[in-house]
């Protein structure tokens, strides 16, 4: 069901939850990636990794126990820890 | 992952385009607008070569969905 | 209420909170709190707080910095809903609102302050009874639904409308839990003196907020001045220290009288006015007590006023109001902030519809 509230502030900002702000460059910065753990997946993100170690970049792997479920707060929390951005693959 | 967003972690999430409408849908309940790259559908029928293709082709995208876009103003 | 409140003429943008959202977190990761949840401004919500008020939702109440933002009635509406007020609040949320808003009360600068100076919303009149307002036991503690969301219905439009919030033009060194919510309402039947409203002009038939910068309330415990005399004593020496020890002349506080303390003032006859006065008389500090380095304080006046007296706060400084629960031989000090041009100086607005 569809839930409306009014706007309590100026309306000079958008009215869509914005994204975090992005670093300037990735240099120096640990870049995570995330299996969701649907099949192929791996693949996928082990070419993402060579790109990436390729061009000097920092690479944390990780995986989620099950792809039908959010990931749990724990690794959510690991991996906002130990990494300063994220990929997430792979959705089919 | 919107949670991670709102951990202060620029993220990207990579999707078979088959996903796009439903994507576009899950973003609107959830009232965010996360980065999304999509690939070419389909995934699991794919050779491990086609695959690492898919991921070559897609890793501008990927890298630009997690920096901060250009100054327009064309300064530095 | 057998009517639905009619939303068509609602003009603020509409926000759609997602399927899977939770209420309660969509509120908090826009922004819109203070840190304690809020209640979801429902278009029908905020119809039904517009009810409270004759004035129309787009009537604009005040110019709210630091953004200087016009704000309608509607929007005050839509902080009153945040805030959890009921509709009969709303008349004294747009009086307080006004009232900060002015050049006077300066809450521009009371908001980019690092002082702990926030508004303090006294309220005076038939209305503090209308809603239930609270003005015995506990008068400036929690509990009462009226103290604490018209309190913090102010300070909601302030950070969402005016775009005020800690860390970007608030600057606070510490803050204090004040800048939540600080409303009370002046016990009137009880004081022995004029309502504050009324020794600031205003009839005794209207109602009326009075927004003082204040920071947080400081306890003056007296349970044996039995004389005006002495008990005045024991208050000057209190608002000795108002801003620090050595402050003088700049800025200003706000005396809460509870009962007990009362009484000895009223069974001596002692006017609000002659309180003033007298408590006036006692803070007349001599230079050498004020000077940098006296009492091996660094901070001071300057040394070429030691052989001068100067008053501890300026004409018209201190505020006195009535408040407080039966037992107690306790009052309250609320230190203000720098008085005048550069600072901010309380006002009294009267309450409309």
């Amino acid at each position: 069901m569809a839930r409306v509230v009014l706007d309590p502030t100026a309306e000079t900002a958008p009215a869509t939850r914005e994204r975090t702000p992005r670093p300037a460059a990735l240099t120096g910065l640990t870049v995570g990636l995330l299996d969701i753990s649907k099949h192929r997946g791996d693949v996928f993100l082990d070419r993402v990794a060579e790109h990436l170690t390729a061009a000097g970049h920092t690479v944390a792997r990780f995986r989620k126990p099950t792809f039908t479920k959010p990931a749990p707060i724990d690794l959510r929390h690991e991996i906002a820890t130990k990494c300063d951005v994220v990929i997430e693959a792979l959705a089919d | 992952m919107v949670g991670l967003e709102g951990l202060g972690i620029p993220s990207v999430m990579v999707a078979s385009d088959q996903f796009t409408v439903a994507a576009d849908v899950q973003a609107r309940a959830l009232g965010a607008d996360p980065a999304r790259v999509f690939v070419a559908h389909p995934i699991q029928d794919r050779t491990d070569d086609e695959l690492r293709a898919l991921a070559d082709a897609a890793l501008t995208a990927l890298l630009a969905a997690l920096v901060a876009p250009p100054d327009p103003s064309g300064a530095g | 209420m057998t009517t639905d409140p009619d939303t068509t003429t609602l003009r603020a943008r509409r926000v759609d909170l997602g399927a899977s959202e939770d209420e309660a977190e969509a509120m908090f990761e826009r922004g819109w709190t203070d840190g304690l949840p809020v209640v979801p401004p429902t278009p029908e919500r905020v119809a039904r707080m517009l009810t409270g008020t004759t004035r129309a939702p787009d009537e604009i109440v005040a110019v709210v910095p630091p953004n200087l933002v016009e704000c309608s009635v509607e929007k005050v509406a839509i902080n009153a809903v945040l805030a959890g007020c009921r509709p009969e609040y709303l008349p004294v949320v747009l009086a307080a609102v006004e009232a900060a808003c002015t050049d006077t009360f300066n809450m521009h600068g009371l908001l980019a302050t690092t002082w702990f100076s926030a508004p303090v919303v006294v309220v005076n009149g038939p209305i503090t009874r209308a809603i239930g307002m609270n003005s015995g036991v506990n008068a400036l503690g929690q509990g009462n639904r009226a103290n604490a969301t018209v309190g913090r219905a102010l300070q909601l439009v302030v950070r969402n409308v005016g775009g005020g919030r800690p860390g970007e033009v608030d600057r606070a060194t510490l803050g204090q839990p004040g800048k939540y919510t600080f409303c009370f309402a002046e016990d009137e039947v009880g004081s022995p003196w004029e309502p504050l409203h009324v020794s600031r002009g205003c009839a005794p038939e209207e109602s009326a907020v009075t927004l003082f910068p204040g920071e947080s309330p400081r306890g003056l415990a007296d349970q044996l001045g039995r004389s005006a005399d002495h008990l005045a004593n024991s208050f000057a020496a209190a608002l000795r220290t108002v801003w620090g020890p050595k402050a003088v002349i700049a800025f200003d506080a706000l005396v809460v009288v509870s009962p007990e303390h009362a009484r000895v003032f009223r069974e001596s006859g002692w006017t609000r006015a002659r309180l003033v006065e007298e408590l006036d008389n006692r803070l007349q500090i001599p230079g050498a007590e004020l000077v940098r380095g006296a009492g091996g304080i660094a901070e001071g006046v300057d040394p070429s006023l030691r052989d001068t007296t100067i008053p501890k706060f300026p004409p018209g400084g201190l505020l006195v109001v009535h408040a407080g629960g039966g037992a107690g031989f306790f009052s309250a000090i609320v230190g203000g902030w720098a008085a005048g041009a550069m600072g901010s100086d309380p006002v009294t607005r009267v309450v409309g519809d």
